[in-house]
């Protein structure tokens, strides 16, 4: 049966109505239109829906509605809210990390995510962060690339 | 002797050695770029398909009188609603738009839904009832060549026999010291893309059909379109979408056609988007081949021979994959000098999905088969594998199977001199001592 829900998207409350079944992903998708979550797989496979919930990505396909309410919900329409592209982001752009662009969205906010928490990371520790989101076209090296110049210019911009 | 003043010394290339952003790169990496699957219009409805799921039978009845009863459902069509010839192909048109007299292999559609929400598409689709008669499936290479089977089209299931021939080859068996034989096979692969088949469709005011898709090739996709859906080709207009990996994939039809006759018949804008499993279960994939060699090579290392069969798997649909196999055949030999050559290429039909187009086209099939005997050649006579092929590679006057001159080489003995001296600056070694 649907019903409504109150979910905290990108800092605003936002009311939607769905079935308790549907996933975040969906719900983001089709009823509030914040399309630059993709679907690749739909089973928690491939990343490219990834989202935060309460500061931590998660693949938004496996979340239903009902587990995000209360949580804070940060997709990637929100990283460059204020105009200016997120370092992660613009260092995608300038180290080749884009190329269809399908896994992107997804691949940033994984990258975001760990620059909130871990603003120094090793190689191996970017990696990891992103060994939940799959590239078919990169290769990935660039992406690598990407979130450590990303990282060095955060870190330059704190100290 | 002048001064070389090449860009390759001088580095003074206009783009070659510079970093270059890509134009779309920044909208992609905020999130903004719209997908056909993104995309969403006033009064558009939702599409889904229904799938043989087997490979082989002929098409009996398909009963869709409960399906047109699902609330929302504005249209479920099968090959008779299909207004022109159904069919399409990009080397001959062998495929159906929607199976017709017989299923030809488990992604053939059946069957289309178009409805107001995903939902009542889905639920239509489940109350499609078929009845089908099975027929043998042909799923093996073995099954294809088999005289006894049934033709899955007519004209039978060998599409194409090519031939390379160079040289003496029993010259160069006699000349040989060491042969090496084998069979390999190499397997069906799909693509995927990250981001599945999606496909909008809506007739214009005019009387155009615009179909929005991810596609490699909107042109020849038109050419495609047009005589399936009996249209004048200047009534059918293919947008090119933003196309979320291809990889040879996206070079066939993939929804424009079903997308495009649901817009016709509803006269309201459809979208279809797969979902990962259909997107695996239908449209092109890798060609599957079986490859038996026999390659020869003298003592003081020189090739002599290849005697070569390459049998291709191209599914229920020939697609690319006559020339595909074909390239397979030409490749047999590698950027290896080859004095006496046969081998023979058959491209066959199975039940299996169909296969096509994808990054190589039937050379790294190939390869896996050359670079194998390379290297049991190599070891059986003692050679180093990376001397072995530098003494064989086509190096500038040499001509390759075909009989094709490289002027310049193929860049591969640069390329094997390179290897070898990093291997030898960094003190590597292959993992496997020579015999
Ligand atoms: S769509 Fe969620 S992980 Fe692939
Ligand atoms: S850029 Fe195409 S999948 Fe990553």
């Amino acid at each position: 049966m649907r019903q409504r829900y109150a979910l905290r998207v990108n800092g605003e409350t936002r009311e939607t109505e769905a079935e308790p079944h549907e996933s975040l992903l969906d719900v983001l998708r089709e009823n509030l239109r914040l399309t630059g979550s993709k679907k690749g797989c739909n089973e928690a496979e491939c990343g490219s829906c990834t989202v935060l919930l309460n500061g931590r990505p998660v693949v938004s396909c496996l979340v239903l509605v009902p587990d995000a309410v209360g949580r804070d919900i940060v997709t990637i329409e929100a990283l460059a809210g204020d105009g200016t592209p997120h370092p992660v982001q613009r260092q995608m752009v300038e180290q080749g990390g884009v190329q269809c662009g399908y896994c992107t969205p997804g691949m940033i906010m994984s990258a975001y995510a760990l620059l909130q928490e871990n603003p120094h990371p090793t190689d191996e520790e970017i990696r990891f962060a992103i060994s939940g989101n799959i590239c078919r076209c990169t290769g990935y090296g660039k992406i690598v690339k990407a979130v450590r110049a990303a990282a060095e210019e955060v870190g330059r911009a704190a100290s | 002797m002048s001064e070389d003043t090449s860009p390759e010394t001088t580095g003074a290339y206009h783009w070659i050695g510079k970093n270059v952003t890509k134009p779309d790169a920044l909208e992609k990496a905020l999130g903004a770029t719209e997908y056909v699957g993104d995309m969403v219009v006033p009064g558009m409805l939702h599409a889904k398909i229904l799938w043989a799921g087997a490979p082989h039978g002929v098409i009996r009845n398909i009963d869709t009188k409960d399906a047109a009863r699902v609330p929302g459902v504005a249209a479920v069509l099968t090959a008779s609603d299909v207004p022109g010839t159904n069919r399409y192909g990009l080397a001959v048109p062998d495929q159906r738009a929607l199976a017709d007299d017989k299923v030809r292999s488990a992604g053939d559609a059946l069957a289309l839904v178009a409805a107001e929400d995903e939902e009542a598409a889905e639920e239509a689709v489940a109350k499609i009832k078929v009845d089908l008669e099975p027929l043998r499936p042909i799923l093996t290479y073995e099954d294809a060549l088999d005289p006894m089977a049934p033709a899955i089209h007519e004209g039978g299931n060998v599409f194409q026999h090519t031939t390379v021939r160079k040289g003496d080859l029993e010259k160069g068996i006699e000349e040989s010291d060491v042969i090496v034989e084998n069979a390999y096979h190499t397997h069906r692969m799909d693509h995927v893309p990250m981001e599945p088949e999606a496909g909008l469709a809506y007739v214009d005011p005019s009387g155009v059909l615009n179909i929005l898709v991810g596609t490699q090739y909107p042109y020849r996709d038109r050419r495609q379109i047009a005589p399936a859906l009996d249209l004048a080709m200047n009534k059918v207009r293919v947008i090119q979408a933003p196309i979320g990996g291809g990889f040879g994939r996206k070079d066939d039809i993939t929804a424009e056609i079903h997308v495009g006759l649901l817009a016709l018949k509803t006269r309201r804008p459809v979208r279809l988007v797969y979902t990962r499993e259909e997107s695996l279960i239908a449209n092109t994939k890798r060609h599957p081949m079986a490859m038996n060699f026999r390659t020869g090579a003298r003592k003081d290392g020189l090739l002599t021979f290849l005697d070569g069969d390459i049998y291709g798997d191209t599914g229920a649909g020939v697609s690319l994959g006559a020339y595909v196999i074909k390239k397979a055949g030409i490749h047999a030999t590698g950027p290896y000098d080859v004095p006496n050559i046969r081998v023979d290429t058959y491209t066959l039909y199975t039940n299996n999905l169909v296969s096509g187009a994808m990054r190589g086209f039937g050379v790294m099939q190939a390869a896996v088969a050359h670079e194998s005997q390379m290297d049991q050649l190599a070891h059986r006579l003692g050679m180093s594998p990376l001397e072995f092929r530098i003494k064989n590679c086509l190096k500038p006057g040499l001509a390759s199977s075909t009989g094709q001159l490289m002027n310049e080489g193929c860049g591969i003995e640069a390329t094997l001199q390179r290897i070898k001296d990093y291997m030898s600056a960094h003190d590597l070694r292959f993992n496997r001592p020579h015999a």
